[in-house]
């Protein structure tokens, strides 16, 4: 805080003095930042766990997809592929394994509500299964599945419960942990049992294809997208990078328009709270001229506050925001908060920035002032 | 003679006053511009069923909705439907997710392949599909720069665009009609549809032909196209409901956090007054009452603000982004306006402390 130092040598804490004066609103401004930086952190940390959580799936499979010519991403097309492309791809040179998976989105009721997951079919044994199991064990027969516990624990389901879907009754037998993604958390069963709900006998929707060790992934590819007729052969990395454009990109708007929202409230409180109390003490800062104090330490005044509420503000909502997002993997695990460094950069600039903006207004009332009003009435 | 001292103070600081109105209009505004944005997903996501014609859905047993949803039912199926009393016509559709391409620019489409070709939707411009031909939303189809005639990749096909249909498309992708032939055999698909729609007979209600599918043929949902797009309309409420109620903690936090400062700090700076006029003889609860009415005032109008702002905006941002429609439903500015009545209180909270402690003899010191 700034201090004004009178003629005489000692110093005397203005700024400070006067935030501090009034207790119960210095809180209420504080929090009110705080809670406005919050909340533009936890709006940009769950963008930012939205695109993590899209490519969950994945992010944990072989570096290359291949899938239906065309395809660019795993999750917003449809892909069908004959099975017997298994071989043709396995047999191209630098494939260590191909396998073939099958994936579809699975409308689940459960408890009266909607519930939507990413349904993958694999073959039991081979890659495409749960990468982490809780408990239980992977779907071996028929009508077996593997839930999200995450996704389990909210409807009370456990090994041995059954879940109706699409006019069959699907019996959990086991658990997976860190299967949680955006919106839809995973489930697993038997590719078999995939292809029989959607009525697809022989079909796949993906294959899974791990190079040989040393082969790039991307010389692997474009050594398909040669050799097998009507695939399209793609990294991991560029699948993931296009279903988050696509999943992430249509909620950018809405989320920014919040952020900017947010951002504007905290200017409005630091402005309102700074200007309140310069326009209370118009009489003293009159004072204060009148004895020769400069224009220029009268602003500094103004300004001190506005950044003082302004940091104080953005730490304790950046403690909220990290505390928040504890607290929501505690108890919503399926939201994933991912608060980047970055944010919290931008954040803390962004603070000084709003101080300065906020301190405008109150800094024209005191250029303003006259220094005759302090002997008047 | 009466003086107006509510409103004379409250417009004494006419910036401050305008600061805290745009703060609460802000934080009010958070809450209806999103579910402004969830009600218009909501209206766009059943657009198809609405204008589809049928009066009863038919799909895979357990199933009854389309968004982000997987059918698949045997193609005789259609025919057992087609031969029940009351039955006009069953209409086989088949329906996936695809991505539509034209140079580098694609776009998500739920693509149906349909005998008809999508009727009876209005066409917008052009004709129907034929065989090798796509019928595009027209946003779609301007996203793309895909006019009718141009030809657009579909499931590594070649397709060429024979018209365009309108007010299809959502925040995150659209609908597209081609030939059933023609995406079953891109699907590989042989003798499976993903729903049927069926027309009912003149006589025979909806509900009650629904009921009779239902009994008559096995693995099999028939629902009416009401309660269809009921359901659909769920899905997006029942997958938004944790965000939607996070936004309106957050709404009320600021809010409360903005109504309570502006009128504190109003409070603090009429504190002089407010003991002048009980030593005059003001009763306690008058001044109470002067303070909650000028933090009812600043919030009724940021309420007021805020709903104008909302109109504003669903008028404008479709002109901008087509694919972001507004919905403005009667309920979700109920529930404001009871957020608002919320912040109100709360924020009343402030200065009524601060009032009810002020001496009426303190005017005399000093």
């Amino acid at each position: 805080m700034r201090a004004i130092t009178p003629s005489s040598g000692g110093s005397v804490p203005v700024a400070r003095r006067q935030l501090a004066a009034e207790p119960a609103k210095l809180i209420v401004t504080l929090v009110a930042v705080a809670a406005a930086v919050a909340l533009v952190l936890l709006l940009s940390g769950l963008r930012r766990g939205m695109g993590e959580q899209v490519t969950l799936y994945i992010d944990h499979q072989a570096p290359v997809l291949v899938g239906q010519r065309g395809a660019h991403d795993f999750l917003s097309q449809t892909s069908v592929l004959p099975e017997a492309l298994t071989g043709e791809i396995a047999r191209v040179p630098g494939v260590a394994e191909a396998t073939p998976i099958s994936q579809q989105y699975a409308m689940l009721q459960l408890h009266g509500r909607r519930v939507l997951t990413l349904l993958i079919g694999y073959t039991p044994g081979k890659p495409g299964g749960p990468w982490r199991l809780t408990s239980g064990t992977a779907p071996r027969a028929s009508g077996e599945l593997v839930l999200d516990r995450v996704l389990a624990s909210e409807h009370g389901l456990r090994i041995g419960s059954t879940v109706e879907y699409r006019g069959a009754r699907l019996r959990v037998v086991g658990l997976s942990s860190g299967t949680s993604g955006f919106m839809t958390p995973l489930a697993f069963t038997t590719r078999t049992t995939a292809n029989a709900l959607s009525r697809q006998p022989g079909m796949v929707n993906f294959f899974l294809v791990r190079p040989q060790l040393g082969v790039p992934p991307a010389t692997v590819a474009a050594r398909i997208n040669r050799s097998v007729m009507g695939v399209s052969a793609l990294r991991r990395t560029e699948v993931a990078a296009n279903d988050r454009r696509l999943f992430i990109d249509p909620f950018s708007g809405p989320l920014l328009a919040m952020v900017a929202i947010a951002f504007a409230v905290a200017i409005l409180v630091i402005g309102l709270a700074v200007y309140s109390s310069t326009a209370e003490r118009s009489r003293e800062y009159a004072t204060l001229k009148a004895l020769g104090l400069r224009q220029r330490a009268l602003l500094r005044l103004v300004g001190a506050q506005a950044v003082g509420l302004a940091l104080t503000g953005t730490a304790l909502g950046i403690a909220l925001a990290f505390g928040a997002a504890g607290s929501i993997s505690a108890f919503a695990p399926k939201y994933l908060i991912a608060i980047g460094t970055g944010s919290v950069v931008a954040v803390a600039v962004s603070a000084l920035v709003m101080a300065l903006i906020a301190a405008l207004v109150p800094a024209r009332l005191l250029a303003r002032l006259d220094p005759a009003s302090a002997f008047r009435r | 003679m009466s003086v107006p001292l509510a409103r004379r103070q409250l417009l004494f600081r006419k910036s401050r006053a305008l600061a805290g109105l745009a703060g609460i209009a802000a934080a009010l505004l958070l809450v209806l511009a999103l579910k402004a944005i969830f009600a218009g997903m909501e209206g766009r996501l059943t657009a198809y069923i609405d204008r589809s014609g049928a009066d009863v859905i038919v799909a895979q047993r357990g199933v009854d909705t389309m968004h982000m949803t997987q059918s698949a039912l045997p193609a005789r199926t259609a025919w057992a439907i087609a031969s029940l009393p009351g039955v006009a016509e069953a209409k086989p559709i088949l329906y996936v997710p695809a991505m539509v391409e034209h140079g580098a620019e694609r776009g998500v489409v739920y693509l149906i392949g349909d005998d008809s070709g999508g009727a009876p939707l209005p066409l917008a411009t052009g004709r129907r599909p034929g065989s090798g031909e796509i019928l595009l939303d027209r946003v779609v189809a301007q996203r793309l720069g895909a006019e009718p005639g141009t030809t657009v990749r579909l499931l590594g096909t070649s397709f060429r665009v024979s018209g365009e249909v309108s007010g299809l498309t959502l925040i995150t992708n659209s609908f597209a009609f081609v030939r059933r032939q023609d995406l079953a055999r891109l699907l590989r698909s042989r003798d499976v549809v993903s729903y049927i729609l069926v027309r009912a007979r003149p006589g025979i209600s909806a509900g009650k032909l629904a009921a009779r599918i239902d009994t008559s043929v096995p693995g099999v949902t028939a629902s009416t196209r009401q309660a269809f797009a009921r359901s659909e309309r769920r899905v997006v409420g029942d997958m938004t409901t944790d965000i939607v109620r996070a936004m309106i903690l957050v709404g009320l936090v600021i809010g409360v956090a903005v109504a309570g400062l502006v009128s504190y700090s109003a409070t603090l700076s009429q504190l002089r007054d407010y003991a002048v006029l009980l030593a005059l003889g003001l009763r306690a609860h008058r001044a109470l009452t002067i303070a909650v009415a000028q933090v009812g005032a600043t919030v009724a109008a940021g309420f007021l603000l805020a709903l104008a702002l909302v109109w504003a905006l669903a008028a404008i941002l479709p002109s901008l982004t087509p694919t972001l429609v507004l919905t403005i439903r009667a309920a979700d500015v109920a529930q404001a306006l009871g957020l608002a009545a919320g912040v109100a209180l709360v924020a009343a909270a402030f200065p009524v402390l601060r009032v009810a402690g002020v001496d009426p003899a303190s005017v005399f010191r000093r």
